[in-house]
């Protein structure tokens, strides 16, 4: 004890030496004006702001523009475009452009910069996929031709997120200098620190409210705790810390379609193994009725009360709520009833009294996998686990340290994943049969001849319009899908809600539903955004 | 001075090579045997959106397709010729990010580096010109309490306490949010390193003041000091005209061999404050799988910490002339 007390005088002491310093200095820190906006959102592009390598890929490069967007209610319109029409082939993507857009250094865009960056970003390797792309081709100065290999859908999400460059000014320095059409111009970035962009003055839209804006890029605990000391305008947090509350800031939760849920093997174990050595099936889960009374017996509405605070709504497909989500996968769930009694015509009994039902010998026991250090997968697959008991389902739950650990489990074991994006392409990875098992592609092995047909019917059908309805079928037809009325292959458990602080002085507008990348996704509006007393 | 004699500079170099080579073979082993996916981590939550055939261009494009040992004949070649690569995750020159995350990582090791040398030291005379005495007992219990105190722990309370609850100090960062390093002020930047830099000066503290509190201590009875003490020479007096640089000199080495344990202590203390230095990178290229990025920071750090300790091994004979001349005498 006596000892103890030296030590805290001792440090006191030099505490208090650093403080008063501390003390000296504050007054230099200078007050932000109106004009700034300093925003902790996370979601730094470690490879810098270059769209050809995947910047800006969430609908918002702040500093290039597109040549369509998305609106609040997530409808595609024009943006850089006057029109883009594909042509009856579906080969063809027609665009013609503003004529008044210029790049923050004055030069004017034409053409040939769209044409450039688009069969550029088809060669650089990084994150824009353009494989379905044949060639770009600029026609007179303001027409650009877009020609595909194969008829694609959902290529019309490239014209949406794939941010335009200057030819002129396009090297290998570019992703840390950008230069674009956008709202905004870089002005400095200090990398693992922040960014300070300001309104481009030859921007073509509405002039921005904010002058500056700085982005810090600090992590959770940290932008956390600079928001509790003032410093910051608009702060990204987990649900668990969206019930605090920060002075000056009211809470902003945004909706998504940021979905967590249950993966299952569709087939049943025949001791096959991928080229990988990874085991394929699980004769649990590749039984229909597990997965439908897996689907009835789990409790959505108590899993966004109890794991994210409330933050969120009950997931019942990948989609909920996209332009190419149908309604009618939602259904009444929470029903152990119903649950036990599909399991019973099924013909899984309790035969030897245990609290779990078997059927043929094999007992209704599997792992659910989730990376360690998920907390909230970590909590939905526990309460999840909690709501099988009564329905005589025993899932043991397991932490992983990694993706890489759980690549070799995903096609022999229930996985919680997360997904959710503003491109349906996602819903032809999760469940078209032609890619199953190959990367991260329909991990479980899920198989439906009809499901196939839509999907592939979705991607070449004659315009994105056309597809919307086929998505929705692939999902349910009223007869087959991959929903919960059909064959059940994923129990989709929760679409989180975003949450954010933001000043209480800041109008953000309307945000719209989210896709999974938690954080840039809130500036899609951001030229929209004022300042009031 | 032996320290300019030729063959003592071959020697160094010769050793300098053998490290290095040693050293990237192993770091390279360690990478490749990792189970991290660097295609997977690059890729993230996109997955869905691309296609097999875009992540194999990525691959490609990152050289991943080849086998391992042909990959580090590839890199070790380029090595040669000065070219350290190019980073996987920030799509730049190694060279480069190394550059520009040293500097602002110098300016953190250098503060923290000054402030345990110097405050170890005087604590460390202090205390050992005055045995058992109260100051030298709060010393040595100071001293004790640091070294078994977990820096990143210690930096977390500092953190808490002086800039979430009291305000005095900064969050995070090496400058206020808005304020580019170019603009930022002396006092901006000294104000921002002050908690960064006092946690981990804390590793370096301790180790300094009770090593030289040792030497001083053994200094204090020597018979030189004894005999100026017997002519009436105060205690200060002799610890500061007799005893001071022969316990200057173990301290000077240790403080430069330390500066393996300041590269260590700087990869918790930056993650701790959001500081964006080598040591932020460095997690970041381990956890991601950047290979290239990884070996480099490994190769510069190796001769960071080889160079502190030539450094060391070259003031000894300046600080001791005995030293220079035995060695002279010996040839």
């Amino acid at each position: 004890m006596h000892a103890f007390r030296k030590i805290c005088a001792g440090r006191f002491a030099l505490a208090a030496a650093i403080g008063l310093l501390a003390l000296a200095t504050l007054a230099v820190t200078p007050a932000l004006a109106k004009d700034t906006l300093t925003l902790a959102i996370k979601g730094e592009p470690d490879d810098g702001y270059d769209p050809t390598l995947g910047w800006g890929r969430y609908g918002n490069p702040l500093f290039q523009s597109t040549l369509l967007k998305r609106d609040e209610n997530l409808n595609i319109v024009n943006d850089l475009a006057t029109s883009a029409e594909l042509s009856a082939d579906g080969l063809t993507w027609n665009v013609t452009i503003r004529e008044d857009a210029k790049f923050s250094d004055g030069s004017p865009l034409t053409a040939e910069d769209v044409a450039y960056t688009f069969n550029t970003a088809a060669t650089s390797s990084g994150k824009v996929d353009l494989i379905n792309m044949d060639k770009a081709t600029a026609i007179g100065d303001y027409t650009v031709q877009l020609t595909l290999k194969k008829r694609d859908t959902t290529f019309i999400n490239r014209l949406v997120s794939l941010g335009i460059v200057p030819k002129a000014a396009h090297g290998p320095g570019y992703a840390r200098k950008p230069i674009g059409s956008g709202p905004y111009r870089m002005v400095e970035w200090n990398e693992g620190q922040q960014m300070i962009a300001e309104r481009n003055p030859h921007y073509y839209g509405a002039e921005p409210f904010f002058k500056r804006l700085v982005f810090l890029f600090t992590d959770e605990d940290t932008s956390f705790a600079a928001a509790k000391a003032g410093k910051v305008d608009v702060v990204v947090v987990p649900q668990v810390l969206a019930v605090q509350t920060i002075p000056g800031m009211v809470l902003h939760p945004v909706k998504s379609v940021d979905n967590r849920g249950l993966m299952f093997p569709c087939v049943p174990n025949t001791g096959k193994v991928t080229d990988k050595g990874s085991p394929i099936g699980n004769d649990v889960t590749a039984d229909l009725a597990i997965r439908k009374a897996i689907n009835l017996s789990i409790n959505r509405q108590v899993l966004v009360k109890g794991v994210l605070e409330g933050f969120g709504r009950p997931a019942y497909g990948p989609c909920d709520g996209l332009p190419w989500d149908n309604p009618a996968n939602s259904f009444k769930d929470a029903d152990p009833k119903a649950a036990r009694k599909i399991l019973a015509d099924a013909g899984w009994k309790d035969t030897d009294g245990d609290g779990i039902v078997d059927k043929d010998g094999i007992k209704a026991e599997f792992t659910i996998i989730y990376p360690a250090d998920r907390a909230i997968r970590q909590y939905l697959a526990l309460a999840v686990a909690d709501m099988l008991k009564p329905i005589g389902i025993h899932a043991v739950v397991e932490g992983k340290r990694s993706w890489d650990e759980i690549k070799h489990l995903m096609h022999s074991s229930v996985i919680v994943f997360g997904w959710g994006a503003h491109d349906p392409i996602e819903v032809y990875q999760l469940y078209s049969s032609h890619h199953a098992g190959d990367g991260w592609n329909n991990p479980g092995y899920y198989v439906n001849a009809k499901v196939d047909e839509y999907l592939d019917g979705a991607i070449s059908a004659e315009s994105y319009e056309a597809s919307l309805n086929l998505w929705k079928k692939a999902q349910w037809d009223g007869k087959t899908g991959s929903d919960v009325h059909g064959d059940a292959p994923w129990a989709w458990l929760v679409n989180l809600e975003h949450t954010y602080f933001i000043s209480e002085h800041l109008d953000v507008g309307v945000s719209q539903v989210e896709p999974h990348g938690h954080g840039w996704p809130i500036t899609a509006n951001i030229q929209k955004w004022t300042w009031k007393d | 001075m032996h320290a300019i004699s030729p063959s003592f500079c071959l020697g160094r170099l010769g050793r300098l090579t053998l490290i290095l080579s040693l050293v990237s073979v192993l770091a390279f082993t360690l990478v490749s045997l990792s189970p991290v996916d660097p295609v997977s981590a690059y890729i993230g939550i996109d997955r869905m959106q691309i296609s097999i055939e875009q992540e194999q261009r990525i691959i490609e494009r990152w050289g991943l397709d080849r086998p391992a040992p042909e990959r580090f004949f590839i890199w070790a070649k380029n090595v040669l010729t000065g070219d350290l690569g190019r980073s996987m995750i920030f799509n730049e020159p190694v060279t480069k990010v190394i550059g520009k995350r040293f500097v602002t990582s110098l300016w953190l090791m250098a503060s923290a580096w000054l402030l345990s040398g110097v405050l170890g030291f005087v604590l460390g005379v202090v205390a050992g010109t005055n045995r058992n005495s109260l100051a030298d007992r709060v010393i040595r219990l100071y001293s004790y309490t640091l070294a078994s105190t977990p820096s990143f722990w210690l930096g977390l309370v500092l953190l808490a306490v002086f800039s979430v609850s009291l305000g005095w100090t900064p969050i995070c960062c090496a400058t206020p949010p808005g304020v580019s390093p170019d603009d930022a002020s002396l006092w901006e930047r000294l104000h921002h390193l002050i908690l960064p830099a006092a946690t981990l000066s804390v590793i370096g503290v301790a180790q300094i003041a009770l090593h030289t509190r040792e030497k001083t201590i053994d200094a204090m009875h020597s018979e030189y000091a004894l005999f100026a003490l017997a002519q009436g020479e105060s205690r200060t007096g002799v610890a500061w005209r007799h005893a001071v640089r022969n316990v200057a000199l173990p301290a000077v080495t240790l403080q430069f061999a330390s500066l393996g344990e300041l590269f260590g202590g700087s990869v918790l203390a930056e993650q701790v404050f959001s500081y964006p230095g080598l040591g932020r990178a460095t997690v970041e290229a381990g956890i991601r799988g950047d290979v290239p990025l990884l070996l480099g920071i490994t190769l510069f750090s190796a001769v960071f910490v080889f160079s502190g300790n030539l450094i060391a091994d070259i003031l000894y004979g300046v600080l001791d002339p005995r030293i220079r001349i035995g060695a002279e005498e010996a040839k």
